[in-house]
């Protein structure tokens, strides 16, 4: 079984842990997020450390700050992705342009992870109509 | 003169839809775009309504090429929030399909790419030999693709000694083959003019981006979670990471060509060390308990990573994936910059992109 941990951290932890982890030239494998049913937002870094993942997790901050700056594109192109679907945001994270979904579906932001099925159907044919 | 030049969403290049947006100076490419999502299906969140052997039909629709690895490695991170261990000779079976599955990615890749050169002789002659190699696997699973193979704990059919028989064979002829189309691709002119030096991605560039697989290999950085992270028994055998160090497109068809060698040796073995015994755990329906767990697995085209967190009820509450196309689209900004329009199709073809994969 391949390792994995869970370690939590605040918000003010994000860039440190970030900047100690491409010192050591360890690897951002992903950074994941979902917002739990009452609507708390769960982001983790996830860490390749000796071949085991380490992920540091951030719960209930809806606002974190971007690691764009430290992991590049491997970390901007994760949170991008999240900012599009999910209410989460990253500051300092380049929005100029959307990367996954189209400029004009759901008012130009995201959620469709959290919405229910029947009223994301519904979002869709009232953009049609 | 400079121009804008969009590639896609619909590109004879393009097996499937991206935007890249190149701008040029005259012929040369000075910087480049990527937008991608035009293959999203919604998969992640229909995770969330199906149980856990629905999800695992769903996931493996994923991707056709890859269909394993997405089931492969959502069953891992199920067997490890549960805490299962899978029989060996399941381990095992996961491991030859997953190898076979690469095996055929490859010399799919493979022919696309010399078909982009313009040698249509290999690509042809390479896509013969993936015929044997898609009949095998149909002989095993029932089916060229989305094998269903993989059931939580285990594997869901055996291989039969006849099967290992006639396998063994066909690893036998298509290695010969292979040695042939290595010779012919290290020695052609064609190849060479079309792919050296060209597309380079250095290794602090794959670095800093986070390159993953095959494109990070072929950028002279031996990143291989069979080997980093070992799992399902691949610690079990013998192969090394195949690795090269120019960087160009070259480098990443010789890294692929290297791995098919690889891959034929870990087959041989696992067929060869076939444990005798269950190939499952027998778990109709899996109870998975709250809990939350991320495996990587070597897909083949790189790092594919699977989260799967559960409320211990009878359906996902997420689950999140992530592939290797993920990692490696955005390096091919950075490998377009001062190449030639008319190589922008071979260019973003080398990462081998699975764009369904990474919209999902």
């Amino acid at each position: 079984m391949q390792k994995y941990e869970k370690i939590s951290i605040t918000k003010e932890e994000v860039v440190p842990v970030a900047l100690k982890m491409r010192a050591d030239g360890v690897h951002l494998a992903m950074i994941h997020a979902f917002l739990d049913d009452d609507g708390t937002p769960d982001v983790s870094y996830e860490y390749d450390v000796g071949g085991g993942i380490s992920s540091y997790t951030v719960r209930g901050e809806k606002v974190l700050p971007s690691i764009s700056g430290i992991y590049d594109l491997g970390a901007e192109w994760p949170e991008r992705e999240i900012m599009e679907l999910m209410d989460i945001t990253f500051e300092g994270c380049d929005t100029s342009e959307r990367l996954f979904m189209p400029d004009n579906m759901l008012d130009g932001q995201g959620q469709i992870l959290v919405t229910p099925m029947d009223e994301l159907i519904k979002k869709v044919h009232g953009e049609e109509e | 003169m400079s121009y804008i030049v969009p590639i896609g969403p619909y590109h004879p290049a393009l097996e499937e839809p991206v935007h890249a947006r190149l701008y040029t100076d005259g012929e040369e490419i000075s910087d480049a775009k990527v937008f991608i999502g035009y293959n999203h299906r919604g998969i992640e969140k229909l995770c969330t309504q199906k149980n856990y052997i629905q999800t695992l039909v769903l996931v493996e629709r994923v991707c056709g090429i890859c269909s394993h690895s997405h089931a492969f490695s959502y069953a891992m991170a199920l067997e490890s929030i549960a805490k299962m261990e899978v029989p060996k000779r399941g381990q095992y079976i996961r491991v030859i399909i997953a190898e076979l599955e690469r095996l055929h990615s490859h010399y799919l890749w493979l022919g696309i790419a010399l078909h982009i050169i313009g040698h249509d002789s290999l690509f042809m002659h390479t896509w013969d030999d993936r015929e044997a190699i898609m009949d095998i696997l149909e002989e095993i699973t029932g089916n060229r693709v989305n094998y269903g193979m993989i059931t939580v704990g285990g594997a869901r059919r055996d291989i039969s000694d006849e099967t290992r028989k006639n396998t063994l064979e066909m690893l036998d002829k298509i290695e010969a083959s292979m040695i042939r189309i290595k010779d012919m691709l290290l020695t052609d002119k064609t190849v060479a003019l079309r792919t050296q030096g060209v597309g380079v991605l250095t290794t602090e560039d794959a670095i800093r981006i986070g390159a993953v697989g095959p494109h990070a290999r072929a950028s002279n950085l031996p990143v291989d979670v069979r080997i980093d992270a070992p799992y399902s028994s691949y610690d079990d055998f013998e192969f090394e990471k195949a690795v090269f160090p120019t960087c160009d497109v070259f480098a990443r068809v010789v890294v692929r060509v290297l791995e098919n060698f690889e891959s034929i040796k870990i087959i041989r073995q696992a067929l060869e060390m076939l444990p005798k015994g269950k190939i499952n755990l027998g778990t109709k329906i899996p109870k998975i308990p709250e809990g939350e767990y991320m495996v990587r697995h070597e897909a083949p085209r790189g790092q594919l990573t699977y989260k799967v967190v559960s409320d211990g009820g009878e359906f996902n509450k997420r689950v999140s994936i992530h592939v290797p196309t993920f990692k490696n689209a955005p390096t091919v900004p950075t490998m377009l910059k001062g190449n030639s329009v008319a190589d922008a199709g071979l260019i973003i073809a080398s990462i081998d992109p699975c764009f369904s994969c990474m919209d999902r």
